[in-house]
């Protein structure tokens, strides 16, 4: 068992990874539903198979005579049989070209006069008419919305094969509504639904959405020239001479560092080490190499954490190159320890500064600047990507990146809580052996292998 | 003190008109700021505009997550959160700290924190980005969004850990293997995402408004797909295109706002320079700063140990083959000639750090956009040049991981061995 304070930090440590991959897991798997849904047919808005966002009371309003009076019953009765006659007479046309795959009866007798373009090219004043009689007011801002929204068709040019391919199918999300009022016998299932793949290049977003979003871009873009405007200048003078002023008024001596930029010389740091070491291990190792012609052993392919490096032999009638490149990997070590004291001693200052006021309470010091240094052009910023392959490649390596710089994070953290507790133990004589069988495999082969121990009972 | 006016100080080469319009721009771009009036009582110090101003500045300072949970809180959570964020960002004066936390009093002092904030950075900029509505399918490839997830569980309240729990080893390797097991759900998550989204922008080619787009993204798909989503998308983009407009207008008046500013500051009594700061014993909820540092300072500990048992012998080595040197002519040049180049490569490797990271890595959410063609080269960033510059961060940290491994090994090594009576046999090596 660990230790109680040791247990709690590397609880913490790992709960904390746990949480966030749990986080973009859901991000992930929300987007997923979305992308998901888009891909199948697309249910018809207002039919009680949609969405559940339409919520009960649709269903309801829908099966209950929301439909109105017997009247426009009729009418639409009527309606609904001239319709399916034309779509009859299409039939005959469309069937000579290309396979159709709309089951034409069953789209003709579904005709909403609600629906768009299409019925209007056939029908203009038919469909516009009957549209502004539905009654019911949640079928009105249903239809009108499939209608506003619903896949607007590009300026019909093509032939009239395709014209009429179009006709039969895109009543897919505008009907419905109707379905469950006038169920003729003819009771269909669900007509044919609308695709992306089929007709995704017909979609065409609402006109006002579109003004908004250029609206939009075109503002954004007005944000960031207008930090290089002329009066910046004066604005940009101004503000730094109220800076100086406040930090004069409030008495201290120098700019206290925030927290973000300590943590970012925290890591300044914490890479200078890595490239420090990195330069070290080349150096000895360069020096091995020179001297490996002697015999010497190699303490491994460069990983010389541990042990201290083996003693250069003393050659009495070296060449001068040999003492030269002697010289130099000693000069670089020692210069290289110079550095390395030096930053320890900017930790330090850190640390002394810090004391001054403790880091507040669960602060995420990133809350104001999500990004450290972001790119002061606020415009749109694209990714261009040219195949599936290409994305899938991009995006598994956004996640490995993630996850080894979280590997190398705990790798850390493991090292610190855990091999105190394996040396403590030497003393004793047998340190917990599941202890250090674990605690290896942990450290050095994250998790996937285990060492084996083997009691050596002397014999006899 | 008390003066009623209306109108404003009258602040030279101004309107009379000016002020108020700039700081009802900037207020309307804060979404739902404070009035003007309220910023003129701050400037008298009126406890009224106080309550005001904190609200402000704690909208400000939250993190967009966190916001609605705090503002539960009550006023006093909110003071004290306000003052902590402050201190956090380096917030120089010492007199906000010791306003009381009822948060009756300090509008002066307020205003000039908050006048401090929109000074040092892109304050509104930022707060826009933060929620700004998202049209494309963004993907970032800069690490940053990382720690924005590592924050996220940081600032849950109170990791409910118990004080004296002891684990078992095992709990941690369990642990460990169902963090890899979710890493790996989360790529092959992330790989039907990709595929999917690809189809999408595959099947809606050349329907966007916008040609250099070329198709819709997903978000704009669900859009016309759920009439109900997309009037909320509509409303959310026209609240801020309000906010950018009114952001738009305060960048051009913003100037006789500092001027006011001016005056505001020398209105305030004069400190007592010497005064320290005290010190505020806030519960730490978490360590990740001071861990962070502690995890830094015993690797360069470490470092420097062992860069002294490198240096010891062969500096020892070194002496004893230069006593019989020294008076060889050339050997002085050459010694000398060694040391600079030493120097200049020592000097070009703290550069390495000393530099403020790479300059040309793209930050932030990147809009995905599908284009095979290349025509629309030179607008964005390619994925394949993202693609080489992940896959050798990818190579550097597998470096990092693998150096760290060995040197637990090695370690390891030399305790076991201290044992007796037991042969420790490795796993086979890679």
């Amino acid at each position: 068992m660990l230790p109680a304070d040791c247990s709690r930090r590397l609880l913490a440590e790992l709960r904390g990874a746990l949480d966030a991959c749990a986080e973009r897991q859901r991000q992930l798997e929300r987007s997923l539903r979305v992308s998901r849904r888009l891909l199948r047919a697309w249910e018809p808005v207002g039919s009680p198979t949609a969405e559940p966002t339409l919520g009960p009371d649709t269903q309801k309003e829908e099966l209950s005579p929301g439909t109105p009076s017997p009247q426009d019953l009729k009418e639409l009765e009527l309606l609904t049989q001239a319709l399916e006659k034309a779509v009859r007479v299409r039939k005959g046309i469309s069937k000579a070209g290309a396979g159709n795959k709309a089951p034409l009866p069953k789209s003709g007798s579904i005709v909403t006069p609600a629906t768009t373009a299409p019925l209007q090219l056939r029908a203009p004043g038919r469909a516009g008419s009957h549209a502004s009689e539905t009654k019911a007011p949640r079928g009105i801002c249903q239809t009108k919305a499939p209608a506003k929204g619903h896949p607007q068709h590009k300026p019909l040019s093509s032939g009239d094969r395709t014209s009429q391919e179009r006709a039969s199918r895109t009543t897919g999300p505008g009907l419905g509504l109707r379905d469950q009022a006038t169920a003729p016998p003819a009771a269909q299932p669900a007509p044919e639904a609308f695709t992306l793949k089929e007709k995704g290049n017909l979609l065409q977003l609402p006109a006002a959405f579109r003004k908004a979003a250029s609206q939009n871009s075109r503002l954004w873009a007005q944000m960031s020239s207008t930090e290089t405007s002329d009066s910046a200048g004066a604005t940009a003078t101004a503000k730094a001479q109220f800076l100086q002023k406040m930090q004069v008024a409030s008495g201290l001596c120098g700019p206290r560092l925030s927290a973000a930029e300590m943590e970012a010389e925290v890591r300044r740091l914490q890479k200078a080490c890595w490239l420090l070491r990195l330069r070290m291990q080349e150096e000895v190792a360069a020096g091995q190499e020179r001297g490996g012609g002697h015999g010497r052993k190699r303490g491994g392919p460069g990983w010389l954490g541990g042990q201290p490096a083996p003693q250069p032999t003393p050659l009495p009638h070296a060449a001068p190159t040999d003492w030269k490149q002697e010289l130099r990997c000693l000069l670089t070590l020692e210069g290289l320890q110079a550095m390395v004291g030096q930053c320890l001693h900017r930790l330090q200052e850190l640390q002394a500064e810090q004391q001054l006021g403790p880091w507040p309470v669960g602060l995420p010091p990133r809350s104001l600047s999500p990004c450290g240094e972001e790119d002061p052009s606020w415009g749109p910023r694209l990714l261009l990507y040219s195949s599936t392959q290409e994305l899938q490649t991009l995006a598994a390596l956004r996640l490995r990146v993630a996850m080894l710089s979280q590997q190398v994070h705990l790798e850390k953290v493991l090292m610190a809580e855990l091999l105190p507790l394996v040396s403590a133990r030497g003393p004793q004589g047998l340190p917990g052996l599941p202890l250090c069988r674990a605690v290896h495999s942990l450290l050095c082969d994250a998790g996937e292998r285990f060492p084996t121990i083997l009691r050596d009972e002397p014999t006899g | 003190m008390g003066r009623r006016r209306r109108g404003v100080d009258r602040t030279p080469g101004a309107g009379s008109g000016a002020l108020p319009e700039a700081i009802a721009a900037l207020s309307r771009a804060l979404s739902a700021g404070p009035s003007p009036e309220t910023f003129r009582r701050a400037k008298f110090d009126r406890p009224e505009a106080a309550p005001a101003l904190w609200q402000l500045l704690f909208r400000v300072l939250s993190p967009t997550t966190q916001a609605g949970a705090k503002a539960s809180q009550g006023p006093e959570a909110q003071v004290r959160f306000v003052k902590a964020a402050l201190r956090c960002q380096g917030y120089p004066r010492p007199a906000l700290a010791q306003l009381p936390e009822d948060g009756s009093q300090g509008s002066r002092e307020l205003l000039l924190a908050l006048a401090w904030l929109l000074a040092r950075g892109p304050l509104l900029e930022q707060l826009l980005a933060r929620t700004r509505v998202r049209l494309g399918d963004e993907m970032t490839v800069c690490e940053c969004e990382d720690v924005a997830y590592d924050g996220a569980s940081v600032g849950l309240p109170a990791l409910c850990v118990e004080p004296n729990l002891h684990v078992d080893i095992r709990h941690v390797q369990w642990l460990m293997g169902k963090l890899r097991l979710r890493w790996r759900n989360l790529v092959s998550s992330q790989q039907e995402q990709c595929a999917l989204l690809s189809k999408v922008h595959l099947y809606t080619r050349g329907c966007h408004s916008e040609r250099s787009l070329g198709h819709l993204s997903a978000t704009e798909t669900e859009l016309l797909r759920d009439p109900d989503g997309s009037r909320q998308l509509l409303q959310a983009l026209e609240q801020e295109n309000a906010r950018l407009e009114a952001a738009v207008q305060w960048r051009r008046r913003e100037l006789i706002f500092w001027q006011w500013m001016d005056t505001v500051l020398d209105s305030c009594p004069t400190q007592a320079p010497g005064a320290a700061p005290q010190p505020m014993f806030l519960p730490r909820i978490t360590d990740r700063g001071p861990r962070q540092w502690g995890l830094v300072a015993g690797e360069l500990q470490a470092l420097q140990e062992q860069l002294q048992a490198a240096a010891r012998p062969r500096r020892a080595a070194w002496e004893a083959q230069v006593r019989g040197r020294s008076q060889d002519p050339a050997w002085s040049t050459t010694w000398r000639a060694v040391r600079q180049a030493v120097d200049l490569e020592l000097v070009a490797l703290q550069g390495a750090w000393d530099r403020s990271g790479t300059p040309a890595q793209p930050h932030g959410p990147h809009r995905l956009v599908r284009s095979e063609s290349g025509a629309l080269a030179g607008r964005g960033l390619w994925a394949a040049e993202a693609i080489r510059a992940l896959r050798s961060k990818e190579a550097c940290l597998e470096v990092a991981l693998r150096q760290l491994q060995g040197q637990c090994r090695q370690e390891l090594a030399r305790l076991v061995g201290t044992l007796s009576g037991f042969i420790w046999i490795p796993p086979p090596g890679r």
